[in-house]
């Protein structure tokens, strides 16, 4: 789509460029330094701390960090159109690349082989993305509500006679139509394809007892740390945050839904081999050990608990008996379904 | 005076009048390019996307077909307009009397308090929203407080829902009514109420028919900008309430950030321009819109539109009369002089309740944003001057705000002199097109800049930031400038002009020094509007250049801690000293 927007581009869009080119970043030739998108916040900080700077140490290559979008894929396209590589390396989710190379491929090949990569999750890697970080949707309660016997399960979850209380869920189709299939009854290993008919039936019934579909990572911290709701789906690290905080509160790991960060390498890059030098810095056990002190996402190199004190590892959702009964997040599959369900979902939360 | 003084003289006099014989509406020209390039062709480039297939550009009505097909959308649109008109009303009547109030004030106090007004308009949207979700908790202070005095201990919900919303909102735009209503209410001879009453006329009577009656300007003026401001809101419904508080322009930011769909992201643009639009023009038909032009020339134009506009604010003015006479007939020899003074105090508070609740948060020694908090530290300060990102995020905000307050006010006083000093009757329809920005709900010249930014790549870059920051605050100045130009006295420039000056001197020794006080405020007024500027940012900044409102939009979806309220700590600190400095400047 952008490739014909460039086609026809005006006259007076052209002017305009010539206009702006002084602004535009070029791409220095002696490669000292690389720049990271990451998404800033703690993520940024904690990156800092177990992939940049001991690169900056192992290399002499500066790794300067940028905070991209919260959806790069629109900036990422435009970046390898104009050629304008503001970003040498950008941290992605498979369904940005499921869109970044579908139906056009915008990104490098990272050509990492198994061998290279010793105790690396193998669904974690792929041509040209390696995944650095698990983050996984959970559900969490407050156990100065549920004092004795808990919810366990999504099925009771949705039992509202049994777990009384306040309820929130995130306001999006990813993720919910797999939670309402778990709810009703679907194996977590059977999830996909998705049955989207029997997800909407399920959903219909615990939609009365939702008092807050929250729409951000901070909303959902907010709602749990304030007591808000008794129990709500959030991403496990989130959760954490409050727990730590002195929360009383308890993340449920059954049934959780994970999904990656991880790095992928503009097109056409002409840093591509440092950064791809960079990529595989950061799948060692020791950097991915080091990222889990600030933020509680899960290393994608299990040899990295090796170094994680246990009552570390015990929240991070790569943990072995938190990765139990994890369901990896189809992002194929809502690639192909996202925006038709997207707006179903819409009409049915506002039906 | 010997011969060759005389010469010169007579030579600079030959410069000045070919100096001043072209028309001076076309110094509004390079504002009108500007215009053009950056807000006419973007926003109709938007427009005309919806109406295309995206991959073979021929013409389609798929993204209309959808609007209108599910019913979602259209209840999205039903809602947006209620929630707007609802939100336009509760700031009318709320804000009325205390811009009336405002006006009985001595000049020093008013300056004061209009502070107090402004500051929680130029708190961020995000901010506000999570000190509400503090308050209102269910286990918030609010709650803790109703439940004392409910008979089963139980508060009722105050979040998530529709109410929630509608007091976001109001508390929001409130400033902007009644900063919009008090410039007219200041114009109103105050000794015409009273020649009123001298003549016959009760107390309420001199009220209504004569102030009310010469401030209707005012209140059309605040309803309209209300309302389309109104329209716009994403952040506010998103936090304060659920599923069906959605508007208009949530649906608009998710189509674009995350489905990048520009056809039925277009699609919902073009339907809030339009309405936006079709609004203003009744709106103009029914009542009038001098107000928004500060101009002193009443229109005379009196179309049949016009008169049932007049009529039915002549039966709200009548209406209302009645009711206080009865209401005073009722209590006669009570006096109630301090009830609009304890009303507009109590008012001013819950403008500030959030705004209040910001700074010990900001100053928490615990890890989250909560009230009370659990003990005081400069923990969250230090995190916010230690960070690389929020230093990096603020000092783009400062520069990208120096820069584009100083383009704004070029442009916009260009173009004010032009409008003014024009006799051509062209100056209406430039005026005109010079608020137009104001008309179209920012989401939408956001979104427009995008797409043509992302051409241009333009898109997280200094520039694209300042040019956005530019159109938006354009209007905003402008009218202020052409207010402060009207105020000038131009007979001292022909005075100079008579004297021998010419066009570039009567500017430099006459005209700049006399309007330099308004300038200056103008030009801080657009430092502040870029300064907190959040919806442009969110799309032209691209993650590379985060300005200090999108570092805490950002930070809100990756992590909330007490970080953003220590930010919004030192915007406020910013915004709150320019903002006495430009009220010093003005007088």
């Amino acid at each position: 789509m952008i490739n014909h927007m460039l086609t026809r581009r005006s006259a007076l869009a052209v002017g305009g460029a010539l206009l702006a080119s002084p602004r535009i970043r070029r791409a220095s030739a002696a490669a000292t330094q690389i720049t990271v998108a990451d998404n800033g916040g703690p993520v940024g900080a904690s990156f800092r701390d177990a992939f940049y700077d001991p690169f900056e140490k192992a290399t002499g290559i500066k790794v300067v960090n940028i905070t991209q979008n919260v959806d790069p894929v629109a900036a990422f396209r435009v970046m390898v159109e104009t050629g304008s590589y503001t970003t040498d390396v950008a941290l992605l989710t498979p369904g940005f690349v499921y869109r970044l190379t579908h139906p056009t491929n915008y990104l490098e090949a990272l050509d990492l082989t198994p061998a290279q990569l010793p105790g690396m999750i193998p669904q974690m890697v792929t041509p040209n993305f390696m995944g650095t970080d698990v983050w996984t949707t959970v559900f969490a309660y407050r156990t100065d509500k549920f004092a004795q016997a808990g919810p366990e399960s999504w099925a009771d979850f949705w039992n509202v006679d049994k777990f009384p209380g306040r309820r929130g869920l995130y306001r999006s189709p990813g993720t919910n139509l797999e939670i309402a299939l778990m709810a009703d009854g679907v194996p977590y290993d059977k999830v996909y394809p998705l049955d989207v008919e029997r997800a909407f039936a399920s959903l219909d019934r615990i939609k009365p007892h939702i008092d807050v579909w929250w729409t951000s990572g901070a909303q959902s911290t907010q709602l749990l740390q304030s007591g808000e709701v008794d129990l709500l789906s959030i991403w496990s690290a989130r959760a954490q945050v409050d727990i730590d905080g002195g929360t009383p509160a308890r993340i449920v790991w059954n049934q959780n839904i994970a999904s990656v960060d991880g790095w992928s390498i503009p097109k056409g890059s002409p840093r591509a081999d440092i950064s791809r030098q960079f990529v595989k810095f950061c799948a060692g056990a020791a950097q991915q050990a080091a990222y889990t002190t600030v933020m509680k996402n899960g290393p994608t190199n299990v040899d990295a608990y090796n170094a994680i004190p246990p009552e570390r590892g015990r929240l991070l959702p790569t943990f072995p008996d938190n990765r139990r009964s994890m369901l990896l997040y189809d992002n194929e599959w809502w690639g192909a379904n996202y925006a038709a369900i997207k707006q179903r979902f819409d009409a049915w939360l506002l039906a | 005076m010997n011969k060759s003084f005389l010469l010169l003289f007579f030579k600079k006099e030959g410069l000045a009048s070919f100096l001043r014989r072209p028309d001076p509406l076309w110094l509004a020209v390079p504002g009108l390019i500007f215009l053009a390039l950056f807000f006419i062709y973007p926003v109709l480039k938007l427009l005309i996307i919806s109406f295309q297939d995206p991959l073979s550009a021929a013409f389609s009505l798929a993204a209309y077909r959808r609007v209108f097909g599910a019913t979602v959308y259209l209840g999205v649109l039903r809602t947006t307009f209620w929630m707007a008109l609802q939100t336009t009303l509760w700031c009318l009547v709320l804000g009325y009397p205390l811009a009336y109030w405002l006006t009985c004030l001595k000049p020093r106090r008013r300056g004061r308090l209009i502070l107090l007004v402004m500051l929680p308009f130029w708190t961020s949207a995000l901010v506000k929203a999570f000190g509400w979700l503090v308050l209102l908790a269910r286990y918030g202070l609010v709650a803790k407080l109703l439940a004392l005095v409910s008979p089963g201990g139980r508060a009722p919900e105050l979040l998530h829902g529709r109410g929630a919303v509608l007091m976001g909102m109001v508390h929001t735009m409130l400033p902007l009514a009644v900063l919009t209503m008090l410039p007219v209410m200041l114009q109103i001879d105050r000794t015409l109420p009273r020649a009123a009453e001298t003549l016959g006329a009760s107390g309420a009577q001199g009220f209504w028919r004569v102030f009310f009656h010469l401030s209707v300007p005012g209140i059309t003026a605040a309803g309209l900008l209300v309302f389309i401001a109104s329209l716009g809101f994403f952040i506010t419904p998103a936090l304060l309430g659920g599923p069906h508080e959605t508007m208009i322009g949530q649906v608009i930011l998710e189509q674009i950030q995350s489905v990048l769909d520009w056809q039925f992201g277009g699609a919902l643009s073009a339907m809030l321009v339009v309405s936006a639009f079709a609004v203003s023009i009744a709106y103009d038909r029914l009542f009038g819109l001098s107000a928004l032009s500060v101009s002193s020339t009443r229109q005379t134009q009196r179309g049949w539109l016009r008169r049932i506009g007049l009529s039915l604010l002549e039966a709200v003015a009548y209406v209302s009369t009645l009711l206080t006479e009865g209401l005073a007939f009722l209590l006669r020899g009570h006096r109630f002089g301090w009830l609009l003074g304890t009303y507009c105090v109590l008012l001013i508070g819950f403008l500030l309740i959030p705004t209040l609740l910001i700074l010990p948060m900001a100053f928490t020694s615990g890890p989250f944003l909560e009230f009370p908090p659990p003990g005081l530290g400069l923990r969250w300060m230090a995190v916010y001057f230690g960070s690389p990102v929020w230093m990096a995020a603020t000092w783009r905000s400062f520069g990208v705000a120096f820069v584009a307050s100083l383009v704004t006010t070029l442009i916009a006083g260009t173009a004010a002199i032009a409008v003014v000093r024009s006799p051509n009757r062209w100056g209406r329809g430039v005026f005109t097109l010079f608020l137009a920005p104001m008309i179209v709900p920012s989401i939408v010249t956001a979104v427009g800049l995008f797409y043509l930014f992302a051409k241009l790549s333009l898109v997280a870059t200094d520039l694209g930031l300042v040019i956005g920051h530019t159109v938006l605050a354009l209007p905003l100045s402008f009218v202020a400038l052409v207010a402060v130009l009207r105020g000038h006295d131009w007979g001292l420039d022909q005075a100079a002009a008579t004297l021998g000056a010419n066009r570039l001197r009567v500017m430099r020794f006459v005209t700049l020094p006399l309007v330099k006080g308004g300038l200056l405020a103008a030009l801080l007024f657009a430092f502040i509007a870029s300064f907190e500027e959040l919806t442009v940012a969110i799309f032209i900044s691209g993650g590379l250049k985060t300005t200090l409102p999108k570092q805490m939009w950002d930070d809100i979806v990756f992590a909330v801690n007490p970080t953003l309220a220590a930010a919004s700590v030192v915007v406020l600190a910013v915004v709150g000293t320019l903002f006495l400095v430009a009220e010093r400047l003005r007088k």
